[in-house]
């Protein structure tokens, strides 16, 4: 086809798009959904009913929840934007991809490290740092891949045969940078073994360099690719222009320079200092601004066509889209005032308010695409318009039980935790009547998420029957572009921002230093702990047989449902004791303050109860607690301590720092052995009898949950 | 908690000063992307993916 945008003297030549590594991605991107979202259900279900685990420990809540988080953002939002990407980048610069080799290497590297996700998180190989789980030599992988992504991206916009760099490539070209300074910074990590490593952040560093890396992940891997797919697709969709070209410059600058700042509202009330807490919550409350020119800008691009939101499904997918993409920004700062904080952290308003964003912005966006793309792609029409549109009811009815249900069972859980009588003292001082309360909402938002579901195997339907209707010869798109040479001849139109966008090089550079600014002015203060800690409150390091135990709770994901970190709330300090200090999480790598209580914060759970208690309560959760919720970890009587290994572990965490005298790494194993002794002594005395008690894991955990809060140098 | 490092935090006269820069900066990019001689431009930009030929 001819382009009418170009001059009439300008020399056409005919080029082939890529389309099938948009296929791949595309593919992907379905098949990785289903894994996603089924692994999420299950999950619900644990949570409404405990022996959904059918007692294996690779799927309990603790391993299976990182493992769905992972497969939604990066392996189903991961390859719904690569396949949007490649798609519309070759459009956009008027290229094909500048190396169909890496191309391939980028998607099949990029299936390989979903796929060894897929491994390791079960088995209990995690860092414990939310979206960040995956151990050391994954890391390295995605950095490679990311690079491969990167040189692929850039050299088609070097080859490109289109000055101009339209808004959708600015967006990407601020994901590809932005993300890959947040992976390798939130990664730096000693290797112990293998599939084991330690930050090299601890404490509130390791807590500041993480939610910048959390909430930047959801900034920059969920909001601005899919902004740049939103400004391709949903001007293709409709037919028509974008509403407001200037507000998207505006929306793109603020975006990028504000969003770096805004992680530490993941940590208010939090010992992590003051200013960064307000940094945080002064930048998120600014956010506001530029989300919602962002939504306007794509909900007004239908100025005129809105009678396609009646016919059209795709339509009705990018407008529900930007609706829940304006309503979880503009939740995203109301939670991140202080005050509202307070009651929503901790909640399960907060995963209410995460899907509202993952399967109503995300995910919404994700389907409008699939429906607009596979059709294009496999040169057919869609097999059913019909069924596409049943997908958009039922999928939109899931979202909304699942919100609905979640931010009901926040404000319950928020409300009851801190209610106080007017003595002053807690009215419901047993955490279980909190959990036992919002259980029936649990289940309908399993009833949610079955509905979500329900939709997506409608739309794998469709997707088969429509790619089993196409042609069986399939060849790549072709077009015809002007001459590289002819399109940089044309005179440069040298105004505004026009100008920059024909600098990609220098636009890069810009976009870098807008989020660099913020990162480095939040981060780089708290490299110097020292300055924050106090020595009169300085704990002593964990035993070698504590740092064992503390390893295990790492592994087991005990993070994703227990806090450590007591805020300076009334009903909290009076239900766990006083607030947590700098100094308590010191030497804590990775920190484990926890982002969710489905049961009690553990900060200072230490010496609160016997041994036994914890043994019992290890394997049988209701024998002390009747009603809990908490699945049973029977496998950690069976399984036993890897004892030789804390030599390493310790020499490791001697060189980041942690005091250890020479004598305890040397006999690190020998001395948590005689520590385990005790323990299992004391557990034999009260009538535990289980042969070689003292070599399993349970021991190490119950001598690290103990040393909760009873680190410091009592007065 | 007194924070040595970073006690320019509390001087109201840089972080106001902080504040003047980037409220200026964004008025100033305000104005900048407003300019009349951008819309010709905005219309083109606009234009491109409806213009790949592909739909």
């Amino acid at each position: 086809m001819k382009n009418p945008a170009l001059h009439n003297n300008t020399i056409l030549e005919k080029i082939f798009y890529d389309d099938d590594i948009v296929k791949k991605f595309l593919l992907a991107t379905i098949i990785w959904a289903g894994a996603a979202f089924i692994f999420g259900l299950i999950a619900a279900l644990q949570l409404a009913w405990w022996p959904m685990n059918m007692n294996l420990e690779w799927v309990t809540f603790g391993r299976l929840r990182p493992l769905h988080t992972n497969a939604a953002i990066f392996a189903f939002a991961g390859n719904a934007i690569f396949a949007g990407i490649y798609h519309s980048s070759q459009r956009l610069l008027k290229t094909r991809m500048f190396s169909d080799a890496l191309s391939r290497l980028h998607f099949w590297g990029w299936q390989l490290i979903i796929l060894s996700a897929a491994i390791t998180l079960p088995l209990g190989y995690s860092q414990s740092k939310e979206y960040a789980e995956l151990e050391w030599p994954i890391d390295i992988a995605i950095t490679v891949i990311w690079v491969v992504f990167a040189v692929n991206f850039f050299g088609t916009i070097s080859k490109r045969r289109e000055r101009h760099l339209y808004v959708a490539i600015w967006f990407y070209i601020a994901t590809i940078i932005t993300v890959a300074v947040l992976h390798i910074v939130n990664s730096i990590e000693i290797p112990v073994s293998f599939l084991q490593s330690y930050p090299v952040y601890a404490g509130i560093q390791d807590a500041l360099v993480q939610w910048w890396y959390g909430h930047n992940a959801v900034a920059f891997f969920l909001t601005t690719p899919f902004l740049g797919l939103m400004y391709y697709y949903v001007p293709k969709a409709a037919n028509r222009p974008v509403y407001s070209y200037q507000l998207s410059i505006i929306h793109f600058w603020s975006l990028v320079f504000l969003y770096i700042w805004a992680g530490p509202h993941h940590l208010l009330y939090t010992s992590l200092p003051e200013w960064a807490q307000t940094l945080g919550m002064v930048f998120s409350l600014m956010l506001w601004a530029p989300s919602w020119g962002g939504m306007i800008n794509g909900l007004l691009t239908l100025r005129g066509a809105w009678h396609l939101l009646r016919t059209d499904p795709i339509i009705k997918f990018f407008v529900t889209a930007l609706t829940f993409y304006g309503m979880a920004t503009f939740e995203g700062p109301l939670l991140s005032i202080k005050s509202v904080s307070a009651l929503g952290h901790y909640t399960d308003w907060i995963i209410g308010h995460v899907h509202a964003g993952a399967l109503g912005w995300n995910g919404m966006l994700t389907f409008g695409m699939i429906y607009f793309l596979v059709p294009r792609l496999w040169k057919t029409k869609l097999y059913s318009e019909k069924l596409a549109t049943n997908h958009f009811w039922i999928a939109t009815l899931g979202v909304l039980l699942y919100y609905i249900s979640m931010v009901t069972a926040g404000i319950t859980e928020g409300l009851m935790w801190r209610a106080l009588t007017p003595e002053g003292k807690l009215v419901y001082p047993d955490f279980i009547e909190t959990v036992v309360r919002i259980v029936p909402l649990f289940w309908v938002r399993a009833l949610g998420g079955t509905f979500f579901i329900a939709g997506f195997f409608m739309m794998v339907y469709n997707v088969c029957k429509t790619i089993q209707a196409a042609p069986a010869e399939q060849s790549d798109s072709e077009a015809q572009v002007p001459m590289r040479n002819a399109v940089f001849a044309e005179p440069d139109p040298k105004v505004g921002h026009s100008k920059l966008e024909g600098m990609a090089t220098v636009f890069s550079v810009l976009a870098f230093i807008a989020i660099a600014v913020g990162s480095i002015i939040e981060i780089y203060p708290t490299l110097s702990l020292h300055k924050y800690i106090t020595p009169a409150n300085m704990v002593e390091p964990y035993t070698p047989l504590e740092l064992a135990g503390r390893d295990l709770y790492v592994s087991e994901g005990c993070y994703v449902c227990h806090s450590q970190q007591i805020r300076p709330i009334a009903a909290e300090v009076l239900r766990y004791g006083k607030a947590s200090t700098i100094e308590e999480s010191m030497y804590d790598r990775p920190f484990q303050w926890g982002s969710k209580r489905i049961g009690p914060d553990l900060a200072r759970v230490g010496k609160r109860y016997p041994n036994l208690w914890h043994f019992q309560h290890m394997i049988d959760p209701r024998a002390v607690t009747p009603k809990s919720i908490m699945p049973s970890y029977g496998w950690m009587v069976e399984k036993e301590t890897d004892f030789i290994m804390l030599r390493k572990k310790l020499s490791v965490m001697k060189t980041l720092g942690v005091p250890y005298d020479e004598d305890t790494v040397a006999n690190a194993d020998i001395k948590a052995q005689k520590e385990a002794m005790v323990i299992a002594e004391d557990l034999k005395a009260n009538g535990v009898n289980i042969p070689k008690l003292e070599q399993k894991q349970i021991i190490a955990l119950i001598a690290y949950l103990q040393a909760l809060g009873q680190k410091g140098k009592q007065p | 908690m007194k924070q040595d490092g970073l006690a320019f935090f509390t001087d109201t006269q840089l972080t106001g000063l902080g504040l003047v820069i980037f409220f200026s900066f964004f008025i100033g990019v305000l104005i900048w992307t407003s300019l009349k001689e951008n819309k010709a431009n905005y219309r083109k930009m606009e234009q491109i993916p409806l213009t790949d030929g592909d739909n």
